[in-house]
């Protein structure tokens, strides 16, 4: 769910050599990334031609651009000439295979001569991440009432709308739907997103595994011959303080990284404990988050003692450490002084 | 037999040689496995050449197929599953002609396989085992993936009758599988998975045999 938004520096190396740079500004390496020195009167304007990286074709050509006009007006620029490819699909970089430009990345900084030369590669149709997310959490909030009412053509017609006798189970659906209500309602009102799109067939993928799991789970926790666990009672309460407590603290570091962040900024930042104790873990691992996930899901297999659900949480424990590496590895290469003791996603193990 | 070819093409697009002990390794278990398909071969003709008929085939090869299946952890998923989950473990399906089918395929297949693998880590690759492992694929595929489906449809029946694998509820993991509606699935599967490695080795072969006018021995 998170992406590795790796800072792209514009002050990489000159591009050919071949950079001009426009007169009347003092002679300066174009690898130098200073202040624009907007004292000046004359202004020069550049120009931006966008080629197709792949067939080199000249797509488009503006003139008059401003110098210190970013990316993303390039991008909207862009689009007026190109309706179909909206600004969301579009990867402009300064090589054909190289990283893909970002919006905030302005054009005099970057290593290009007054007739900059970009390339375009289409992302393919694009949707939001917010519609991605409400619509992959809400499939398991409904289709898994859908089973615990017993809803007919699941189960045996006289088991219809019927309810279980164990009490576990009314428990366990009370956890699951808390934990998709608490999901959508954060993404609707905590996080903050670095990439505002991602590919259309994302929402495919993810609402089948989301849907398919939750489903799947269903059946066998609501259905008649559910078995509840071994040890009754005792299992049951020590399943439910471990799936609070990892909610709670899911939901701490979702506001600390929501705190990290100012409205509408993309700026990224160490996490650091904050003095809610929930925080604290944040000496001791990168992400948290998926720490208290994975310990919400065993809590759940713990309450329900359900195969099917020891699956899901294996599966998305080896997804999250996949993310959590990752994050990790791209937090140390972008801040140098980021804390040695922390592992990505299990103190000391992994 | 479905992955076989992805499998193969991607070692064979491995041009870059590997160190001298990987490359003594890789030439040893190639030529391990191109006698132990030699040898299930041989057993597939004497045997038939003792009985006088098709039957009781599996028998006589069975110890070596388990052997040469199971040793090669590398080895194609299907191949392993047909082996272990549908044949052995259907004892009525053992003398079905589909078994028969399927087993010379991968049989005549993988001989060439393994001598075209061993000759290449060599660098000294002939023509002709080249020519004949992008060409026979055309017969062997179809024929071995008709042995394969025959002989999952084959045991259909005794797997419903016995719950073979099968668990079912009510049981303390809260856990059910039914290894029928599996099976059937798994026959689903080749519809869109077969055509797909087929027509990449078709492919394969314009690109690998198109251009090879001469005869040269080295590739």
């Amino acid at each position: 769910m998170d992406t590795l938004a790796l800072e792209a520096t514009g002050s990489k190396k000159a591009v050919n050599g071949a950079v001009a740079v426009p007169p009347l500004v003092p002679v300066q390496a174009p690898v130098k990334r200073k202040p624009a020195k907007k004292a000046k009167k004359a202004v020069v304007f550049f120009e931006v031609e966008i080629l197709d990286a792949k067939t080199k074709d000249k797509l488009c050509f503006l003139d008059k651009v401003e110098p210190n006009a970013t990316i993303g007006e390039i991008k909207s620029m862009f689009h007026k000439s190109h309706p179909q490819w909206y600004p969301a699909r579009q990867s402009i970089r300064l090589d054909p295979k190289g990283k893909s430009l970002k919006d905030e990345d302005v054009l005099q900084h970057l290593p290009v001569g007054t007739t900059a030369t970009f390339y375009f590669r289409d992302l393919g149709a694009q949707i939001s991440w917010v519609t991605v997310f409400l619509t992959e959490y809400t499939g398991p909030l409904v289709i898994y009432l859908m089973f615990y009412f017993r809803v007919p053509f699941i189960y045996a017609p006289k088991y219809d709308f019927t309810t279980s006798k164990h009490w576990v189970v009314h428990l366990a659906c009370m956890c699951h739907s808390f934990h998709y209500v608490k999901r959508l309602l954060e993404t609707l009102f905590v996080h903050r997103f670095s990439h505002g799109t991602m590919p259309l067939r994302n929402i495919f993928k993810n609402c089948t595994y989301y849907w398919g799991f939750a489903a799947w789970m269903a059946y066998y926790i609501n259905h008649p011959l559910y078995t509840p666990p071994i040890y009754g009672e005792q299992q049951i309460r020590l399943a439910l303080i471990v799936f609070l407590f990892c909610q709670i603290g899911n939901f701490s570091i979702h506001v600390a990284l929501r705190n990290l962040r100012p409205p509408g900024s993309k700026t990224r930042k160490i996490p650091y404990p904050t003095k809610n104790p929930f925080t604290w873990i944040f000496l001791l691992v990168s992400c948290p988050n998926y720490t208290y996930e994975l310990g919400s899901w065993l809590g759940f297999t713990l309450m329900t003692q359900c195969l099917p659900v020891a699956f899901f949480t294996l599966v998305g424990f080896i997804q999250m450490t996949v993310w959590a590496k990752g994050k990790h590895r791209s937090y140390l290469k972008e801040f140098r002084d980021y804390p040695p003791l922390r592992s990505p996603i299990l103190p000391f193990v992994l | 037999m479905l992955s076989k070819a992805a499998h193969g093409d991607v070692a064979a697009k491995k041009k870059k040689g590997p160190g001298a002990l990987a490359t003594a390794y890789l030439v040893i278990y190639n030529v391990v496995m191109t006698a132990g398909w030699l040898v299930i071969a041989v057993g597939l003709v004497r045997a038939y050449l003792a009985r006088g008929s098709y039957h009781g085939l599996y028998y006589s090869i069975e110890k070596p197929l388990k052997f040469f299946q199971t040793g090669a952890i590398l080895e194609v998923l299907s191949r392993v599953f047909l082996t272990w989950a549908v044949t052995h473990s259907v004892r009525e399906v053992q003398s079905e002609d589909s078994v028969l089918l399927f087993v010379t395929a991968w049989t005549v297949t993988e001989i060439i396989r393994y001598s075209f693998y061993t000759f290449s880590l060599l660098n000294h690759l002939p023509y002709l085992i080249k020519w004949a492992r992008y060409t026979f694929f055309i017969v062997l595929y179809p024929m071995g993936v008709t042995g394969e489906l025959l002989t999952i449809y084959a045991a259909l029946p005794y797997v419903q009758k016995t719950g073979l694998y099968s668990v079912t509820l009510p049981n303390k993991y809260n856990f059910s599988f039914d290894y029928y509606t599996f099976l059937i699935l798994i026959m689903i599967s080749y519809i869109p998975l077969f055509p797909q490695l087929y027509f990449h080795m078709i492919r394969q072969r314009k690109k690998v045999l198109g251009h090879a006018e001469d005869y040269s021995k080295v590739e």
